[in-house]
């Protein structure tokens, strides 16, 4: 058999494992397409018609459906590239069998996966806000797509790292995934940090994924912007977990190859 | 050839470290099928697996410029999940095929494994025979240097026994084996070198016979 470079391998690994996951997902179960956008389609109603029954618009200047939308697009995006990421090695195991496939490479497909279904609901969502005639103008285009591309890497950090670390104390797990639900609501999604009373902004910009929300909001919407965004912040957030993913992966790979 | 130099393999348990391997250092040779003989829990099958490279030494190194197939057992191997199609194309795809040689291995595969309508079912609901049968079909359409076979050759019924001895002794013209068996007659057949592995050591032998005479004076 011929010799084939690491990268070549690596492409035909990838290539083979994302037509497997998306065959999962999209295939047998016609319903995996609904499932992609229902998440934050639900929330986005939910919470449009709880504030309007509740009050007139607090947010001048711009359509709350589309302040929700963008949030919830983007939390969710977070949200699955990490709970993907943290099922990766388990859920491939029998994979393992073959030597081309590394641990790695499950992770790396789940989250392009994630990155192609969540863009594809943004443009149901895109095409449903003009529809219906929402103000979905955005102020800065450029800034929001870089918003959305550090948000993922923040994703894949922390599943990477939660992986990995998941791998020798199963705990750490579960943790993760029972913060996912709280998260939701203090992340800045339905309401923007200015709006909160001084005590609670202060406590709530401890949370790392304000920031990128508040990021995306403030570059998307022409009456918002991004003053309370620490970018420092984001950035250990960011490279902390995925440096430190990466050094236990480099040590831990072989035992989550061989563990059965 | 695979060169062993100086490998240890344990298992930690409640009575402290099990020894698959204490130590060993030891060549295999090239051009030669090899038997690998041992009782339950020797650790012939994890020698397999460390052969072929999804499991690893604690300490040691195992070298080879050979290529290994993945190690066919009776333990599965395929995502249960997808269909025995879907898993033929995986692993195609993995290593490297086009779509036109996929089409190829799937209709081989369909027809050497007498599958029928289960080729197309989810492999969780296969029984350990068919996926073994599923596995070999699905090696004997790559060109390794080794096939690592683990007990999987007394599967199925007479008919697909004698039809895949006779696979692999046409795919052995151009390829060797390490062969996991407790039946003597196929070692004899298909091997001409043998390995006992016996607490904690294994040992090669030239020639398979003499395997068998040490092993079974071992059973003793």
């Amino acid at each position: 058999m011929k010799k084939r470079t690491s990268l070549t391998i690596f492409k035909s690994v990838i290539f083979a494992l994302f037509l497997r996951e998306i065959q999962t997902r999209f295939g047998t179960k016609k319903l995996g397409y609904f499932w992609a956008i229902f998440d934050a389609m639900l929330m986005v109603l939910v919470f449009a018609s709880l504030k309007s029954a509740i009050s007139e618009n607090s947010m001048p200047g711009l359509d709350f459906p589309v302040f929700l939308a963008t949030g919830f697009l983007a939390f969710f995006l977070w949200k699955n590239i990490v709970t993907k990421a943290i099922g990766a090695f388990s859920s491939n195991q029998a994979l393992f069998n073959y030597v081309q496939v590394k641990p790695i490479d499950t992770l790396i497909t789940r989250f392009l996966i994630e990155i192609l279904v969540s863009s594809m609901a943004t443009l149901v969502f895109l095409a449903l806000g003009l529809y219906f005639e929402f103000d979905i103008a955005v102020k800065d285009f450029s800034l929001v797509i870089l918003s959305v591309v550090w948000l993922s890497i923040f994703g894949f950090s922390v599943g990477l790292f939660t992986a990995i670390v998941g791998t020798f104390y199963e705990t750490f797990i579960k943790i993760v995934n029972i913060l996912m639900t709280p998260m939701m609501f203090i992340s800045a999604l339905m309401y923007s940090v200015d709006s909160l009373p001084p005590l609670l902004r202060e406590i709530i910009l401890y949370n790392p994924l304000v920031h990128f929300i508040e990021m995306i909001h403030g570059n998307y919407f022409s009456v918002l912007n991004t003053q309370y965004v620490d970018y420092s912040y984001m950035f250990y957030w960011t490279f902390v977990p995925l440096f430190l993913g990466l050094y236990f992966y480099s040590k831990a790979e072989k035992k989550i190859i061989s563990s059965r | 050839m695979i060169e062993l130099r100086n490998v240890t393999k344990f298992y930690k348990t409640s009575k402290g470290k099990k020894y698959i391997l204490n130590d060993v250092s030891q060549i295999i040779p090239t051009h030669t099928n090899v038997g690998i003989l041992g009782r339950n829990g020797a650790g012939k099958s994890t020698l397999l697996r460390m052969l072929g490279g999804i499991d690893f030494p604690n300490s040691g190194t195992i070298r080879s410029d050979k290529t290994f197939s993945w190690p066919m057992g009776l333990a599965g191997g395929f995502q249960g999940s997808m269909t025995g199609r879907q898993n033929v194309k995986f692993v195609c795809r993995i290593y490297g095929k086009s779509e036109i040689e996929i089409e190829d291995a799937i209709e081989s595969v369909k027809d050497f494994s007498e599958l029928g309508d289960y080729f197309d079912m989810p492999i969780k609901i296969y029984s350990s025979g068919m996926k073994s049968r599923l596995s070999f079909g699905l090696s004997l359409f790559f060109d390794f240097d080794y096939l690592i076979i683990d007990e999987t050759l007394s599967v199925g019924d007479k008919n697909f026994q004698v039809k895949s001895k006779a696979a692999l002794r046409k795919k052995i013209e151009n390829c060797n084996v390490l062969l996991v068996s407790h039946s003597m007659p196929i070692l004899k057949e298909i091997c001409d070198s043998g390995i006992v592995v016996n607490g904690g050591q294994m040992q090669y032998y030239e020639d398979i016979n003499e395997a068998i005479q040490v092993y079974d004076t071992i059973n003793k």
